[in-house]
C-alpha cells in the first residue's frame, strides 16, 4: 500500500541550521523538497533566500572537498583488503591525517609507478623467453657455423610463411635457412640463420615485408642463444622478485591504514553531503525554513527528537498537503506479509502516483487466480508446490528466489484448485488412470463453455478497474471525470448486455432498449472526452476480449499434456514411455509456468492497470547516512 | 466440400494473426532488447509492448472458433 505522507515545515534560529541538518539526517526519515519553498508566506518586510554559507563555513567545506579528493586517490591506490572499517572518529585527527596522506599518497604513487614498470618488464621478458625457448631446439637443425647471423620473428600465418621463405631465398641466393615453430601462446614464430654479409638485405627484406624481429634487451643481443635464455630466465626472476616485494610493501599498507581512510572517507562524504543539503533550505534575516516530506506517522517522533535537541528553538509544523500538492507528493511503497512477494512484480512498473493505488496488493490479490486459471492441474500444481517449498527452504532470507518461491506456492495452490474443478493431473492421465472426473467442466472439450468463462473474468476484472478509476478521480478531487468515468462504466456493462442478450436471448434481455442506453451515453461521453471517447469503449470491449487468453494458453496446455500421454503410451515400453511422457510434460510445465506469468502480468499491466492506475510518482527518498 | 473451407477459413483466421504478431513481436523483441542493454529499469515496459500485439491472435483465435463452432 501507498504510506501516507505527511508535508512538514521546519523552521529555526539560523545558527542552529547544521545541527538540525545533521539530526535529520541521522533520523534517515525526511526528504526536503525547496519547490514547496515557492508557496511560503512572509511577514512584510522579510525576504526568503538561498542559504549563504559564512567565510569559515566555505574555508571548512573547501578543506574536506580537497582532502576527500586526496583520500579517495589514496584508496584507489592501495590493494583492496577486506579488514573493514576503523571506528576512529576522524575529526579530531583530522590535521593529522591531512600531513600524512600526502606523504602516503606521494609513498604509494611512487611504488605503484615502479611496481608497473615491473610487470610490464617482466610480462615482456616472459613473452620474449617463450619465444625463445621455443626456437631453441631449432638450432639444433642447424649447421656449427660460427659466422651465422640468426633473427628471431613472428608469423602472422603459414602462408606468409612461404612467402616469407621464398623472398628469402631470392635476396640471399639462397644462403639462408628458415625454420618455425609455435610458441606457446598460439604465435607463430620462425627462426632465420644467414651469412654475417647478408643479415642487413635480410633485415631490410623483413622491414618491407612487415615481418617483425623478437625484440630482445640491448644488453643481450651480442650473446649466444643458449646463454641469452638463462639471462632472460635470470632478468625475468629479478622482475619477479621486485614485483612481489613491492606488492607485498603496497599490501602492509594496506593493511594498516586502509580501514582509517575508509573511515576519514565515509565521515567525509557525510560531512560534505550535510554541506550540500543546505542547499535545500532557505533563510530569512534570524531563521532557516525547509520544506519537505516525511511518513505521516514518523511526524510526532521527529517533533519530540527536535524539541528535546533544541530545547523548543527548532519548530516542526505539519502543513496540509494541497491539490496541486497532488503530484509532488514522494511515494513509499509498503507491502506486509501476503503481499510484499508480489513487490517484485509491481517494480516492473514506474511508481504509482501518490493519489492512485499500490498495484501490489491487486497482483497479489489477482495473479495467482488467473495463474491457475491458466494453468489449472494437479500433476503440475503438484510439482510446483514442491519446488516452491525448496526454494523456501534454502532461501529463508528475503531474496529475489525467496519471493519467487513463496509467489510459486500460492499460484500452484490455485493451479491445484483450478486442476481439481477441471479434473486434470497431467492432462487426462488422471481420468485415464485414476478416474478422476471434472467438478466443473472437461475444458479440453468444453471450448465454448471455458471461452464464456474467461470473458466473465475479463468484465469483471475490467469494471472493477473502472470502478478504482472513478475512484481515484474522486481522491483527486475531481468529482467531474470521475463521473465521466462512471459514465463509461455504464456504457461498457449496457455494451456487455446487450452482447449477452445477442449471443443468447432471453425473454429479460433486450438488446434494442440496451443498445439506446449507450447511443445516449455516447454524446455525453464525446462532450467530455472528445471524439476519442467512442475509441475509448470500443478498447475496453477489447480488453474484455483478450482475456480470452486464459482459456487459450490453458487449452494448448492440456492438449500438450494429452499429446505427452499419447506419445509415452504408443512406445509400448514401460521405460521409454516415462521418459518420452515425462521428456514433454517437463517442457510442458517449463511452458505452463513461463506463459501464466507472462499473460497474467500482462492482463494486469495493460488491460486491469489502464483503467485507473496513475504512474509516474516520485519515490520517497530520504536524507540518510551511507554508513552507519 | 463445405467442411473444407470451414476448416480452410478458421485456419486462416488464426494463421494470418499469427504471422503479424510474430512480426509484430519479432521488432518489438529486437528494439527491447537493445533497449535493456542500456535501461534495465524499463523490463516491465518490454514486457508489456512484447505481450501486446498477442491480442491478435487470440482475436483470430476467438474468430476461428466462432466458425468452427457456430458454422
Amino acid at each position: 500500500m501507498i504510506i501516507r505522507m505527511a508535508k512538514v515545515e521546519i523552521v529555526g534560529p539560523k545558527q542552529d541550521l547544521l545541527s538540525t541538518l545533521d539530526l535529520l539526517h541521522n533520523r534517515g526519515i525526511f526528504q526536503p523538497d525547496p519547490q514547496l519553498m515557492e508557496r511560503v508566506e512572509l511577514a512584510e518586510g522579510e525576504q526568503l533566500q538561498t542559504l549563504v554559507l559564512d567565510e569559515n563555513e566555505l574555508r571548512e567545506r573547501s578543506f574536506f572537498q580537497d582532502m576527500q579528493e586526496r583520500v579517495t586517490n589514496l584508496l584507489e591506490l592501495l590493494p583492496e583488503v577486506n579488514n573493514g572499517i576503523s571506528p576512529l572518529q576522524p575529526l579530531p585527527v583530522m590535521g593529522l591525517l591531512d600531513e600524512l596522506v600526502d606523504q602516503h599518497l606521494a609513498t604509494t604513487r611512487d611504488q605503484v609507478r615502479i611496481l608497473n614498470e615491473c610487470r610490464r618488464n617482466a610480462e615482456d621478458l616472459q613473452r620474449d623467453l617463450s619465444f625463445w625457448e621455443a626456437l631453441e631446439p631449432l638450432l639444433e637443425d642447424l649447421p656449427k657455423n660460427s659466422n651465422l647471423e640468426l633473427f628471431g620473428v613472428t608469423i602472422r600465418d603459414s602462408r606468409q610463411l612461404h612467402n616469407l621463405d621464398c623472398l628469402l631465398q631470392e635476396r640471399t641466393q639462397g644462403r639462408c635457412y628458415i625454420s618455425s615453430t609455435t610458441a606457446a601462446d598460439g604465435t607463430l614464430i620462425g627462426l632465420i640463420a644467414t651469412d654475417s654479409g647478408m643479415a642487413d638485405g635480410l633485415r631490410e627484406a623483413l622491414t618491407s615485408e612487415r615481418v617483425p624481429e623478437l625484440s630482445l634487451p640491448e644488453e643481450l643481443a651480442d650473446l649466444p642463444l643458449p646463454q641469452r635464455i638463462t639471462a632472460l630466465h635470470d632478468q625475468l626472476k629479478a622482475q619477479q622478485d621486485k614485483c612481489n616485494q613491492l606488492e607485498v610493501r603496497l599490501m602492509d599498507m594496506s593493511h594498516r591504514w586502509r580501514p582509517i581512510y575508509r573511515r576519514a572517507l565515509a565521515w567525509l562524504d557525510e560531512r560534505l553531503a550535510l554541506y550540500r543539503a543546505t542547499a535545500t533550505a532557505y533563510t530569512t534575516r534570524l531563521c532557516f525554513i525547509i520544506q519537505g516530506w516525511m511518513a505521516n506517522d514518523q511526524v510526532d517522533k521527529l517533533h519530540d527528537d527536535l524539541n528535546r535537541s533544541f530545547s523548543g528553538r527548532v519548530v516542526l509544523e505539519q502543513q496540509a498537503i494541497l491539490e496541486e500538492d497532488l503530484d509532488q507528493v514522494p511515494v513509499m511503497l509498503r507491502n506486509p506479509g501476503y503481499f510484499a512477494p508480489f513487490e517484485i512484480m509491481s517494480r516492473l512498473l514506474p511508481l504509482p502516483k501518490y493519489s492512485s493505488y499500490d498495484p501490489t496488493p491487486l497482483i497479489g490479490l489477482f495473479f495467482p487466480v488467473l495463474f491457475g486459471m491458466i494453468l489449472g492441474d494437479i500433476g503440475y500444481g503438484m510439482i510446483l508446490i514442491v519446488l516452491a517449498f525448496f526454494l523456501a527452504r534454502h532461501f529463508p532470507e528475503r531474496t529475489l528466489a525467496s519471493d519467487i518461491g513463496k509467489i510459486l506456492g500460492i499460484a500452484a495452490l490455485y493451479t491445484l484448485v483450478f486442476g481439481v474443478l477441471y479434473g486434470e493431473f497431467l492432462g487426462d492421465l488422471g481420468e485415464t488412470w485414476l478416474g478422476l472426473h471434472p467438478v466443473w467442466f472437461n475444458r479440453g472439450k468444453a471450448v465454448v463453455p471455458m471461452i464464456v468463462f474467461s470473458l466473465t473474468v475479463g468484465i469483471v476484472h475490467i469494471l472493477l478497474g473502472m470502478t478504482l478509476g472513478a475512484l481515484t478521480e474522486l481522491r483527486r478531487h475531481q468529482p467531474r471525470k470521475a463521473l465521466v468515468k462512471l459514465a463509461m462504466l455504464v456504457a461498457v456493462i449496457l455494451m456487455v448486455l446487450s452482447l449477452v442478450g445477442w449471443f443468447y436471448p432471453q425473454s429479460w434481455l433486450s438488446t434494442g432498449p440496451l443498445l439506446i442506453g449507450v447511443g445516449i451515453l455516447m454524446p455525453i461521453l464525446i462532450a467530455a472526452e472528445g471524439l476519442l471517447a467512442p475509441l475509448e469503449l470500443l478498447k475496453t470491449m477489447g480488453n474484455i476480449i483478450s482475456y480470452v487468453r486464459i482459456m487459450a494458453i490453458g487449452f494448448s496446455s492440456i492438449l500438450l499434456a494429452m499429446v505427452a500421454n499419447r506419445l509415452g503410451g504408443m512406445t509400448g515400453d514401460i521405460m521409454v514411455g516415462i521418459l518420452v511422457g515425462g521428456t514433454l510434460h517437463a517442457f510442458n510445465l517449463l511452458l505452463g509456468v513461463f506463459a501464466p506469468t507472462v499473460h497474467s502480468l500482462r492482463l494486469h499491466y495493460v488491460e486491469f492497470f489502464s483503467k485507473f492506475l496513475d504512474l509516474g510518482g516520485r519515490r520517497f527518498e530520504p536524507w540518510q547516512k551511507r554508513h552507519p | 466440400m463445405e467442411k473444407v473451407l470451414i476448416a480452410f477459413a478458421a485456419a486462416l483466421a488464426v494463421g494470418l494473426p499469427a504471422l503479424a504478431t510474430a512480426w509484430a513481436q519479432s521488432r518489438i523483441g529486437a528494439a527491447g532488447a537493445g533497449t535493456l542493454a542500456e535501461k534495465p529499469e524499463l523490463t516491465g515496459a518490454i514486457i508489456i509492448l512484447v505481450a501486446i500485439p498477442e491480442t491478435m491472435v487470440i482475436l483470430g483465435f476467438v474468430v476461428a472458433a466462432m466458425i468452427l463452432l457456430m458454422l
